[in-house]
This record gives structure tokens, sequence and C-alpha cells, in this order.
């Protein structure tokens, strides 16, 4: 699957998991911290990211 | 992954209800919550004038846009206050955010800015201090919003605290062992010089303060405040999302003890009474308000 991490760097990786919080984990981004958009569409994390999705992680904690 | 009520596509697990929800179900239930948190609080009374405190991040854009939704119709007026605290490369965006979102809500916008307030911006403020800049940002902020509201005539000012910034201020508190600070988070009684404060997101986590402003087509694409890194609060923020990944439920525990904290302390009398700040007459509980003080202002 194709990975956009919200600095805009872009991996190509399968995950360990099944599902979008195991991809998660596999990158060590707490899921409290961001959203993810599956294929241009927000979905919980709880589900699936197949290995023909594009996987967009947007950083929604910020500081300050 | 359907929603739960409507069997449309779902966008998320509500921390709440723990249903899955729609676009539009997570938006309803969002809504509701404010409107609850608000009621609860006593937070509004018919004839407020109500002033946001509105930097133009995501958490006081959400406020904006959602008091101005659940609030139409209601014998109350809403007008957002902006400090410009006179950050380089990190509030031109925001405060054009600002204005951008009152525009379009229609909602007079009244800017202030640190220059005007305390004769510096920010950036030349902390050079050579020892204190974190967000000590500096925080008290002066808070004491430009509380001035620039009273003075516009405002009978509460709102701010956009979730759950997530209620909780470690809480800890912050703690961890500091600064027990006055603590309860005065959360003034049970008005005091003379302060308008009163209302945070009516403080129990909705800020992710899902983040979504909301995304479904809602309001979420601004600001950059990180380039002093972010450099706070305890930086610090604890990461330590309870760790514990609140491992421990679902924990920022909501925080959040009642200390209510059941500021209950018992309730009746009893402040440590020190509320006065006037001998340099520049703002409301505090010491000889110095804590501006004043930071600032180095002693004459």
């Amino acid at each position: 699957m194709r990975v956009i991490l919200p600095d805009g760097e872009t991996r190509v990786m399968s995950s360990g998991g099944p599902l979008i919080r195991d991809l998660l984990e596999e990158l060590g981004i707490n899921p409290l911290e961001v959203l993810v958009a599956r294929n241009g569409r927000i979905v919980p994390e709880e589900d699936l990211a197949g290995e023909e999705d594009e996987i967009r992680v947007i950083r929604v904690v910020h500081g300050g | 992954m359907r929603c739960s009520i409507c069997d449309d596509a779902a966008v998320a697990r509500s921390s709440r209800s723990r249903k899955l929800l729609c676009s539009s179900h997570f938006m309803e239930a969002f809504e509701d919550q404010v409107a609850k948190t608000l009621k609860a609080g006593r937070m509004i009374e018919d004839g407020n004038r109500i002033a946001v405190a509105l930097s133009g991040g995501k958490d006081s854009v959400v406020l904006l846009y959602v008091l101005k939704k659940i609030l139409a119709g209601e014998a109350v007026e809403l007008f957002a206050i902006t400090i410009d605290e006179g950050i380089k490369g990190y509030r031109e965006d925001t405060i054009g955010y600002a204005r951008r979102i009152s525009d379009e809500l229609e909602v007079e916008l009244k800017m202030r800015s640190f220059r005007d307030e305390f004769g510096s911006d920010l950036d030349r403020i902390v050079v050579g201090r020892d204190e974190a800049p967000c000590t500096f940002c925080g008290v002066l902020r808070k004491s430009a919003l509380n001035r620039a509201a009273r003075d516009l005539g405002a009978t509460k000012l709102a701010t956009g605290h979730n759950l997530d910034d209620e909780a470690q201020s809480v800890m912050m508190n703690y961890l500091r062992g600064d027990i006055e600070g603590l309860l005065r988070l959360s003034p049970k009684r008005p005091l003379p010089g302060l308008v009163p404060r209302i945070k009516p997101l403080r129990h909705i986590p800020e992710k899902e303060v983040a979504l909301y402003g995304i479904l809602a087509g309001v979420h601004p694409e600001a950059p990180e405040c380039p002093y972010a890194h450099s706070s305890m609060r930086f610090e604890i923020r990461r330590m309870m999302n760790g514990l609140e990944r491992d421990h679902p439920g924990t920022k909501g525990s925080v959040l009642r003890g200390f209510e059941k904290i500021l209950k018992s302390a309730e009746d009893r009398p402040a440590a020190t009474p509320l006065s006037s700040c001998r340099i520049c007459g703002e409301p505090t509980f010491r000889d110095l308000c804590r501006a004043c003080h930071l600032l180095g202002r002693s004459r």
C-alpha cells in the first residue's frame, strides 16, 4: 500500500496486520494524535488497510 | 465499516458512546455534547455578550463555528477576539484564517496585539529569558484576552480548551504542586475584573475536535508553533496520549477527579484575596500580576 505520512513523505509498504491501527503501530504513531484517510475518505483506525489502498496519515494534535 | 445508526460509511468510533458513526451522526453527537456541556455548566444565559477567543487554530475555529450554529436564534451576542502574539512565520497564517472564518460566519472580529498591550512581540520578549516561551505566551495572552473582553463589554469569554488541554493543565498543576493554580483553573465564583471564562469543548478529545473541523470544512491547515516543543505541556501531552492509548478513559478520569477536588474545595476561602496589580491594575492574587512579574516590571 501507499502510505502518505504527515510530513509529506510517501512510503510503499506492507503492513504486518490487517488494520489501519496495526499500520500506525508499525510506524510508531499514536492513533490519538492522527486521523487517517483511506483512498481520500476518513475512516476509523479499526478499519482495514489493503495492499491496493492509499493511506494518508493526518496529524491533528499540534503543540502551541 | 458502517455507522451503527444509519449504515452510511463510518468516520470514527465515538469516545463517549463507543458507537461507530458516519459524518452526519458524528457531527450531530458533537453538537449535542457541546450543548449539554453549556447547559450542565450553566455557561450561557439570555442577554450574554460572548467573546470567543479566536487564535485561528483548529480548536478556536471549531468553537466559533459550533457556538454560532448552536446559539442561532438564542438571545445572546457573539463576537471574536484575536490576539497577535507576534510569532514570525507562524501567526501570519493563523491570523489570516481567523479573519477569513469570522468573515464567513459573519462574526465581528476584534484584534489586539502583544505589541500594543505589552510594547513588544513575543519573539523579542523571550530573547535571553530563562522561562519557556509558552509560559510568556500563555500568561500574556490570558491577560490581554481578559482586558480586551472586559473593555469590549463581554459578559463571558469562551475558549477552545478541549479534554486533552484540560487534563494536561490539571496534570501540570499536580506535578508542580500548585494547588492554588489548580483551583483557579475553574473558578466557581465571579471575580471582580475577570470576565468569566467558559470552555464548551472541555469534555471533547482533541482528535474529535479536529475531525469535526474537517467534516464541517473549517479545519485550518496551520503550521505548528515554532515554540511548541520547548514547553512542559508538550511532554505532558505525549505522556497523557500514551496513557490514554494503553488505558482508555484516563483523560476523562483526570478531569472527573479534578472536578471532585473542586467540589470539596468549594467553600474553602481563597488563600489570598483578589486585588489589583500595582503596575497595570489587572486583577491578581499577588502584588504584581503574573504578566507584569514575567515582564520584570517593578516600578
